[in-house]
């Protein structure tokens, strides 16, 4: 199988270029990952992260044939060739197919991840009723892969200001968290014309999910949640 | 809400589109159910004061859309500050000068 990967060290490259590769698949490489790899085997300065191997940690988001996925759930069966591989579009590339997200975790931190409440705690632990929790159902599961991000173009124009649709999936999953006591705050941080407004809809946030959430549907719910909190 | 910014550009737009929509929808359903109005009786409509407050009102909400419509297009593509300053502007005052010529004319014939 061909492949033709990003390649950019800092230390040594003025400027990216692509390099090719080729690979005989075995058995055992069913995935895009799998593949790289292997591929490491023959040439050790390819640089890229992955972890769990199993798209549950988000590490080895990349762009695979000009879609952003996730290579340990990418199946080689059925891939066009050569097999594109390049870092997440938009965000500033450290080495090979490692970016820098920094940026990415500034937003995600920015819309505060974490419970706010300052009720005295209960006994054992905050309960919640199951249709309580039904509502953090597709909002929870985001493993912060950045792969909708990277591949939101109104991130790419406003990638400082725009928190982009990761941030915005999190935000949503507080708002709606009967735990949380913070929900009027975190509507009054999003209204601003850059945090939240900026989305167009475009959709290729939930079209890329590798978890088939659909951060689009959040942010509009957020929309309707501004207007209710406002009225 | 602050004016114009987040939820209140938002809101507003949204609410110019839905009567703008239903103002292309009166008018297409007048000229499919009768003869076509000649401009002399389109002007007598909008110099009666009723047809005046909502020529008054479209035009209003034609230009808040397009206002925060090319606020949005500048907001995304144009990065220079000097630049986004002198280009949001030249549209500002270009649809003040349109607005008020819409309600001096208004003003004209139908007040």
């Amino acid at each position: 199988m061909r492949f033709r990967i990003y390649r950019f060290d800092p230390d040594r490259d003025s400027k990216p270029r692509w390099q090719e590769y080729e690979l005989d698949l075995h058995a055992n490489d069913r995935m895009v990952l799998d593949a790289l790899v292997r591929l490491k085997e023959q040439d050790d300065s390819i640089a890229f992260r992955r972890s769990c191997r199993e798209g549950v940690c988000g590490s080895d988001g990349m762009n695979i044939n000009g879609l952003n996925a996730l290579a340990c759930i990418t199946p080689l069966a059925g891939i066009s060739e050569p097999v594109t591989l390049a870092p997440l579009p938009s965000f500033p590339v450290i080495r090979d197919l490692i970016v820098d997200m920094t940026q990415f975790f500034a937003h995600y931190d920015a819309i505060k991840p974490y419970l706010v409440n300052e009720e005295p705690p209960p006994e054992r632990e905050r309960l919640q009723s199951p249709a309580e929790r039904q509502r953090l159902d597709g909002l929870y599961e985001c493993i912060l892969c950045a792969c909708c991000t990277s591949f939101c173009p109104s991130a790419w124009w406003n990638p400082e200001k725009f928190l982009g649709p990761a941030a915005l999936l999190q935000a949503r999953r507080f708002i709606v968290d009967s735990r949380d006591r913070a929900a009027p705050q975190r509507l009054e941080f999003l209204d601003d014309v850059y945090k939240l407004f900026r989305c167009r809809t475009i959709m290729n946030c939930t079209q890329v999910c590798p978890k088939g959430l659909n951060p689009a549907h959040a942010i509009e719910r957020i929309k309707i949640d501004l207007l209710r909190h406002s009225s | 809400m602050r004016l114009f910014t987040g939820q209140s550009a938002f809101v507003a737009q949204r609410i110019s589109a839905l009567l703008l929509l239903a103002c292309v929808a009166v008018v297409a359903l007048r000229l499919a159910i009768g003869p076509s109005p000649t401009f002399a009786q389109w002007r007598a409509w909008a110099g009666q004061p009723l047809g005046g407050a909502v020529v008054l009102v479209l035009a209003g909400a034609l230009f808040m859309h397009a206002w925060i419509g090319a606020r949005d297009v500048l907001i995304d593509y144009v990065k220079p500050f000097a630049l986004r300053l002198a280009v949001m502007t030249f549209v500002a005052a270009g649809l003040c000068v349109l607005a008020a010529w819409t309600a001096v004319i208004v003003a004209t014939h139908a007040l």
